[in-house]
């Protein structure tokens, strides 16, 4: 019995493993490795020619506008990773610490719930809500507020963005939370330190991994989505993913599209190697 | 001794229906090394627990150098705790993990590192301060988590088993370093065990809880020695229970018929009734072996059913014709005289002296 098991080509696992190999393959590699091969083609007449041209790039990343909303979606999106992270951390506090077992579990089962509504038709039902003659300016109208303008504002992007963040965030923070081991709380509570100072002495240290796992979470949805700052923050200022829309239908532009997309992909990559590496990071001591 | 440190004045917890404690009564003394000890669940930790303020009395008062500590929050007492589970923040060095007690009471960086230093260096585990708290042998890290407590120069330290992780020979090692800082530091230790022999070895007393309630209070000696009932006889240590209905009675000593046969026991302060039921206990180490009738005194004939040795100690299990178990503990060297094999009919006999009467509960 002297040959280690995993080091023999395993045919049944081979097998089993293949499919998902080739999926992802066709359906990702695959796209993907076309779009860098894209992002160097022509366009000529509204027609895309292959071709192998350094142009699309230089325009684009040249380009103010470029620039201008590539920064405004790095901002908005870390906004909303804040607001996201910082709107759901007492409820998963009380959920992890507060709740009984029971109301943990029903409260995350709750929480998956808008996960099976279309994400679309949650964002529209803001209209209602937020518009000068929705919900909350008539209310507000009762005791001779407003109107205020909440559709069409980074307001209105910020709220579809917290629509689409807020479950999964909560969720990933409360499982989090949940696992921290409770004596070491009464262990810093024992050594004096108050019942709000454990918050940042003891809890977020133990739950460093996870909350930065939320949050990187967040920040990648806000910053790919489309739905929020195109419907309800009105694409005045272009985000990234409404750059590409605009992109590919201004003359039929799918390689300097391509640019954009690539540009994105390479920005969340960065994020996710340097929140995972940070989140992953060991105490200062020496090993 | 001294003054009494801390006061548990008819404290009782309920946690919903179920009671944990039904109604403490005790004193810690200052400078003592107190055990409480009991079966789990018997609501040992729970005491504990109370005493450091991470659980409210339900009822009753526990009072801290005469102040009223029912309403005092847990970091707003002095009286540090070292978990079962040592509790040490893994996120944080050794150093730093000694160090955050007195970080959280304001003291400066300065200080801080230098009375860490104290502790690690006195707990000789200074070589380690730097390191993380997953690098560490259980050992070290046990001593981590006193010097963690210690450093706070606390005038009472709990400890809630602290030991039940360690290998066995490590055990007896902490038991050594926690007796020798508890006389050198001269501060009260409330040591919560379910071990009989971590109690017997270390503490100055012991408090034996069953079922939320103190079953005995007193020196290591006088539990093992005079059981105060039943269920401390059962709980601590090798003890042979007999019991009958008392035949006669003289001054100071009573004939109980049992089973097994008629003893002889003193009654000491006991109260017994000719024909009650009564209890008495004999020590397994008091109980003498003959394999021929010792003709008078206390006595019983039994089978041997098995042995026990642990190191040079041997425990003998028999039983007597009425099929009451009998138990002998006793060297080994002074057992191999007697070459005995299995099912051997031997003659048990003690002093009358030896046996101790039990209280009825």
């Amino acid at each position: 019995m002297s040959s280690t098991p995993g080091r023999k080509l395993n045919l049944y696992a081979l097998t089993w493993r293949l499919p998902i190999i080739f999926w992802q393959f066709i359906f990702f590699v695959g796209p993907v490795l076309f779009m860098v091969a894209m992002s160097f083609f022509l366009v000529k007449n509204y027609r895309m020619t292959e071709a192998f041209e350094f142009v699309n790039w230089s325009k684009m990343l040249s380009r103010g506008y470029f620039w201008d909303s590539y920064w405004y979606t790095v901002l908005i999106a870390s906004i909303s990773t804040i607001c996201a992270m910082c709107i759901a951390f007492p409820a998963a506090f009380a959920l992890a610490f507060r709740a009984s077992e029971t109301t943990r579990r029903w409260a995350i089962f709750l929480l998956i719930i808008p996960f099976f509504t279309s994400y679309l038709v949650r964002t529209f039902s803001w209209f209602v809500i937020l518009s000068e003659s929705g919900v909350i300016n008539g209310m507000l109208g009762y005791i001779g507020l407003g109107p205020y303008t909440m559709l069409n504002t980074n307001f209105g992007t910020l709220v579809g963005y917290m629509t689409l963040t807020l479950p999964l965030v909560v969720i990933l923070q409360t499982v989090t939370m949940a696992n921290i081991d409770k004596n070491l709380i009464e262990a810093a509570r024992n050594l004096g330190c108050s019942a709000f100072r454990t918050i940042w002495q003891v809890i977020i240290p133990l739950s460093k991994t996870g909350l930065i796992i939320a949050a990187i979470f967040c920040f990648i949805l806000s910053f790919g989505d489309f739905v929020a700052p195109f419907y309800l923050g009105g694409s005045q200022e272009p985000t990234l993913p409404i750059l590409i829309l605009d992109t590919t239908k201004s003359g039929q532009q799918w390689p300097r599209a391509a640019v954009v997309a690539i540009m994105m992909m390479l920005t969340l990559f960065a994020i996710a190697f340097t929140g995972i590496a940070l989140a992953y990071r060991k105490g200062k001591g020496a090993k | 001794m001294s003054k009494p440190l801390v006061v548990f004045d008819k404290v009782q917890k309920h946690f919903g229906n179920f009671v944990a404690v039904q109604e403490l009564d005790f004193e810690i003394r200052e400078g003592e090394f107190l055990a409480i000890m009991g079966p789990s669940g018997c609501g040992k930790t729970t005491t504990l627990r109370m005493l450091a303020g991470l659980e409210a009395p339900t009822h009753g008062e526990i009072r801290l150098n005469d102040r009223v500590m029912n309403d005092v929050a847990p970091h707003e007492r002095d009286t540090p705790l070292v978990w079962q589970s040592l509790a040490l923040f893994p996120f944080l060095t050794a150093r730093e993990n000694v160090e955050f007690g007195l970080k959280m009471r304001g003291v400066g960086k300065a200080e801080r590192k230098e009375r860490a230093i104290k502790w690690l260096d006195k707990m000789g585990i200074l070589e380690f301060e730097n390191r993380d708290i997953s690098t560490l042998s259980g050992g070290q890290k046990q001593r981590v988590a006193l010097a963690r407590s210690l450093v706070m120069e606390p005038q009472i330290l709990l400890l809630d088993e602290p030991l039940s992780a360690l290998d066995a020979h490590l055990v007896i090692r902490m038991q050594a370093v926690l007796t020798d800082l508890q006389r050198e530091l001269g501060i009260t230790f409330v040591y919560v065990t379910h071990s009989q022999s971590e109690a017997f070895a270390m503490a100055d007393r012991v408090i034996i809880m069953g079922k939320g309630e103190i079953a005995q209070i007193g020196s290591p000696k006088d539990i093992y020695r005079g059981p105060a009932n039943q269920f401390v006889a059962e709980f601590v240590g090798r003890n042979n229970i007999l019991s009958g209905k008392v035949a006669s009675l003289t001054e100071d000593t009573a004939r109980i018929a049992t089973s097994s046969g008629d003893f002889t026991v003193p009654t000491n302060e006991v109260r017994l009734i000719e024909g009650h039921t009564a209890s008495f206990v004999i020590s397994a180490d008091l109980v003498h072996i003959s394999l021929s009738d010792p003709d008078d005194g206390n006595k019983a004939q039994c089978k041997l059913i098995s042995e026990e040795f642990v190191g040079s100690m041997v425990t003998l299990f028999l039983e007597d014709a009425q099929g009451h178990e009998f138990k002998v503990q006793m060297q080994e060297r002074e057992l191999s005289k007697f070459d005995l094999k299995s099912g051997a009919e031997i003659w048990l006999s003690w002093d009358t002296a030896s046996a101790h009467v039990l209280n009825e509960t």
